[in-house]
């Protein structure tokens, strides 16, 4: 076992870990933010991203222990108690998310993109989401619903 | 998997005094994009890892005198957004920006890039086209090679079990000169390059070629430098015929190289466009 210290959606845990315990595992199994969906495991679909210390990552790739000392921002940190995050609510507003199981992850690599490029061109938005796969939507209802959700942004400010 | 140490390591001396003490027992993972893969179907089973991705020596780019270096875990993310990978140098930035997906280049290093071994690294032709050698580190000793003797085999790098690969180094780029890259992927945003080549150019003041260098991934068992065609544009002014002659040689190559093998016919076809896209984006890029 492994001794690890993480900091997951702004709380501190300090955990101990099988050493081949995967992020995925660890953030789905150990610490229940279900949010975070494994599609293949293998790094090409994108449903498993986190924003790990700002940048996004595949938690299916990282291995827990890689983990120790990092700030991690799953789905379930985006939204607060009384309402969804403004991303969300552009996803539901638009018509972005059919199955959802791609959701979480687009909307992390959304946020990403957004905190650091909040007025992104839609080829820049392509680019940004181009690690997540969808099968339902075809692509162009997500990039509107970032677009929107720059705007979104831009207001609430 | 078996695993049953792991370190994070916190510095080099640490790093090499681990994988000393456990040498073939143990591996190194840095953004883990190869490996966690591999461990995923079994193909390696090592008892023991050692973490670099969050040592501070291991990332950067910086200017040594007459040279680059990129040290061994810089990840491809770091390697778009670094001022030194200049316009000259658009070939190492537009490889690194076509890895994979932004996930995978915020993770994915270049040191495992190469360690890696595959034939469609795609940073691996570029730093051969750049003439680079590689820095390597062991717990008393340090070698330094040119990156073509580091490729054994497919799969095979001339590691030894207790070595780190420290940084990768190439001679500045003067502004005469100038490496670019074109890839042909299967699919447009993820896909292990299936073949990609990187030019570097200098022509003299009446347009000949003064250097070229030529590169190729996944067209042999590693990255290959092609000096026949090479030696053939060398001295040669650029144009349609000898472009096309050029791209003829490289066919020529290839299908000795990879004769029997089921890609050929595609990728004979392939690597022509590929070179001639390859060679007029240097060609836009000198001035
Ligand atoms: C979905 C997906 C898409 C991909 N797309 C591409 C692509 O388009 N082009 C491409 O070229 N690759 C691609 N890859 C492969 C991979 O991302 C790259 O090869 C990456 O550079 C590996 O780096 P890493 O830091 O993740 O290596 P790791 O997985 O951490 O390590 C790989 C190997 O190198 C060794 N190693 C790592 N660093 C060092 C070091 N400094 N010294 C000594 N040994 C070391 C490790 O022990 C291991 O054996 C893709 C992978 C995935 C999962
Ligand atoms: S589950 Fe991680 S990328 Fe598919
Ligand atoms: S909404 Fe179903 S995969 Fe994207």
């Amino acid at each position: 076992m492994k001794k690890i210290k993480l900091t997951v959606n702004k709380k501190e845990y300090m955990l101990e870990i099988k050493e081949d315990t995967r992020l995925i595992d660890l953030l789905r199994d150990v610490l229940g933010f279900t949010g975070v969906k494994e599609g293949c495991g293998e790094g090409e679909c994108g449903a498993c991203t986190v924003i790990m210390d700002g940048d996004i990552v595949n938690s299916c790739l990282v291995l827990a222990f890689q983990a120790d000392g990092k700030e991690i921002i799953t789905i379930e940190g985006v939204e607060s108690e009384e309402e969804i995050h403004p991303i969300q609510q552009a996803f539901l507003d638009v018509g972005a998310v059919q199955c959802g199981f791609c959701t979480p992850g687009m909307i992390l690599s959304a946020k990403a993109l957004l905190d650091k490029n909040p007025s992104p061109t839609r080829e820049e938005i392509r680019a940004a989401i181009s690690g997540n796969l969808c099968r339902c939507t075809g692509y162009n209802k997500i990039v509107d619903a970032i677009e929107r959700a720059a705007l979104y942004l831009k207001r609430g400010k | 998997m078996g695993i049953r140490e792991v370190y994070k390591g916190r510095n080099i001396d640490e790093v090499l005094e681990l994988l000393d003490k456990y040498r073939n027992d143990c591996r190194i993972i840095a953004g883990g994009t190869d490996l966690v893969v591999h461990l995923r179907h079994k193909r390696l089973n090592p008892k023991v890892l050692v973490d670099i991705s969050d040592i501070e020596e291991l990332h950067g780019i910086k200017k040594e005198g007459e040279f680059i270096e990129i040290k061994g875990a810089t990840t491809f993310t770091e390697i778009v957004k670094s001022n030194l990978v200049n316009k000259q140098l658009i070939g190492l930035k537009e490889a690194a920006k076509s890895v994979g997906s932004p996930q995978i280049r915020n993770r994915g290093t270049i040191g495992g890039n190469i360690c890696n071994g595959s034939p469609a690294a795609d940073i691996v032709p570029p730093l051969l086209a750049l003439d680079s050698t590689v820095l390597l580190k062991s717990k008393n000793k340090e070698r330094e090679i040119s990156l073509e003797e580091l490729f054994l085999d497919k799969g095979k790098v001339n590691l030894k079990e207790n070595e780190l690969l420290y940084s990768v180094k190439f001679k500045k780029i003067n502004k005469n000169q100038v490496l670019s890259f074109s890839k042909l992927g299967l699919r447009k945003a993820l896909a292990i390059s299936r073949l990609c080549i990187s030019v570097f150019l200098e022509l003299d003041k009446s347009k000949e070629c003064k250097r070229v260098k030529i590169a190729d991934g996944a067209l042999g068992k590693h990255g290959v430098r092609e000096r026949k065609v090479e030696e053939f544009l060398l001295g040669k002014r650029l144009n349609e015929e000898t472009i096309e002659e050029g791209a003829i040689i490289l066919q020529e190559e290839i299908s000795h190289r990879l004769q029997g093998r089921l890609s050929l016919p595609f990728k004979k076809e392939a690597v022509k466009g590929v070179f001639k896209s390859a060679i007029s984006k240097a060609l836009e890029n000198l001035h």
